[in-house]
């Protein structure tokens, strides 16, 4: 398939999504909640402690997520859909949504992984659901931004960032 | 693939810079990071080995502030250059919205520079991209080394497709800016 140019997420869309992540941040009693692109763009946060790293998390998650695909191939595994890295105080469980967005969940010792499995699979269909819609109305969406007026100011602040 | 976010009015772009191994692509971003104004840049992430090799990538957010009521970030990354990472540069890759492509032009890299560049068109087809309007810029870079191939010969049998490249000296900022201008610009016309 090939990948989208881009993923344009409305109001409503992040609304929905915003409240999937909540849900599932109660019912696991988990510290912090992030859906990136897997690329490693952050789609929505939830949880105070990553707000201020979610940046730079993105980008390392989805990098810890890209690099497992690939060693699933070396070793003739379809995929790896699924991640747990196991700390002493923190946990992270890395589940993919259909093909384009990761689900992260951060918890402590208070939640059982069980309990993090099962809710992340029920959450990953509906935010499947989710992204199937934002993927559809991504062209109509996009016109409204991304004008003219605004290509030439983006290209204007460019020229005046990135100089010696 | 950009992420346009309407809801909270951000707009977030990936750029790779990709070439062989000490091509200067960690060099670029190190540049970038010194000399862009502080508060438009991120804190610089690198993925090193003990002898600083990048062993998976280096990563620098950049944020232009807001324009027309959006927020707008570049994330810079660069991928291992040496060539049993190939998998890993791969990794590095998806979801790329520009390539710099890095070329080192001193003779004696010549070969494993055209091999780069192979490499780096597999990939794209492999992910489904079409090379003929993805955002690509070349980077001739190392002109101050004594035994660098002219650039009309780089242009010739490194630069296929005609895209826009510009000569460089990254460590001492030559060119660095003037390639970060170029696939930013050329990014956004894509989206």
């Amino acid at each position: 398939m090939e990948q989208l140019t881009n993923l344009v997420i409305s109001d409503r869309d992040l609304t929905t999504i915003s409240s999937v992540l909540m849900r599932l941040m109660n019912d696991t009693n988990a510290t912090s909640i992030m859906l990136i692109d897997k690329s490693g763009q952050v789609v929505a946060v939830q949880g105070s402690n990553t707000r201020r790293n979610a940046t730079t998390l993105g980008a390392l998650l989805a990098g810890v997520f890209s690099s497992s695909r690939e060693v699933a191939k070396l070793l003739d595994e379809k995929d790896f859909r699924n991640i747990f890295q196991q700390g002493l105080q923190q946990n992270i469980y890395t589940s993919m949504v259909e093909e384009q967005w990761l689900l992260v969940i951060i918890f402590d010792r208070s939640t059982h992984i069980g309990l993090v499995k099962v809710l992340s699979k029920k959450a990953s269909d509906e935010l499947g659901r989710i992204l199937e819609r934002v993927r559809n109305d991504t062209t109509r969406a996009k016109s409204s931004v991304l004008n003219l007026q605004f290509r030439s100011s983006v290209e204007d602040t460019i020229d005046l960032l990135f100089r010696d | 693939m950009a992420l346009i976010n309407i809801a909270s009015h951000e707009i977030h772009c990936k750029i790779v810079y990709y070439g062989i191994g000490y091509c200067g692509k960690t060099t670029n971003l190190q540049y970038v990071h010194k000399s862009i104004t502080p508060n438009a840049r991120g804190d610089m992430l690198s993925i090193a080995t003990e002898t600083e090799r990048t062993l998976f990538f280096d990563f620098l957010p950049l944020d232009l502030g807001t324009v027309h009521g959006f927020r707008t970030r570049f994330h810079l990354y660069t991928v291992p250059g040496q060539i049993l990472y190939e998998r890993t540069r791969l990794a590095v890759l998806n979801g790329a919205d520009g390539i710099v492509f890095v070329v080192d032009s001193q003779a004696e890299k010549f070969e494993e520079n055209v091999q780069s560049i192979a490499e780096l068109d597999m990939h794209m087809r492999r992910i489904g991209k079409d090379m003929s309007t993805f955002p690509v810029i070349l980077q001739w870079n190392k002109r101050d080394m004594p035994n660098v191939l002219p650039v009309a010969v780089l242009e010739r049998y490194l630069n296929r497709r005609r895209v826009p490249s510009f000569e460089a000296v990254a460590s001492a900022g030559k060119g660095v800016f003037a390639t970060l201008r170029a696939i930013s610009k050329s990014v956004i016309a894509q989206l």
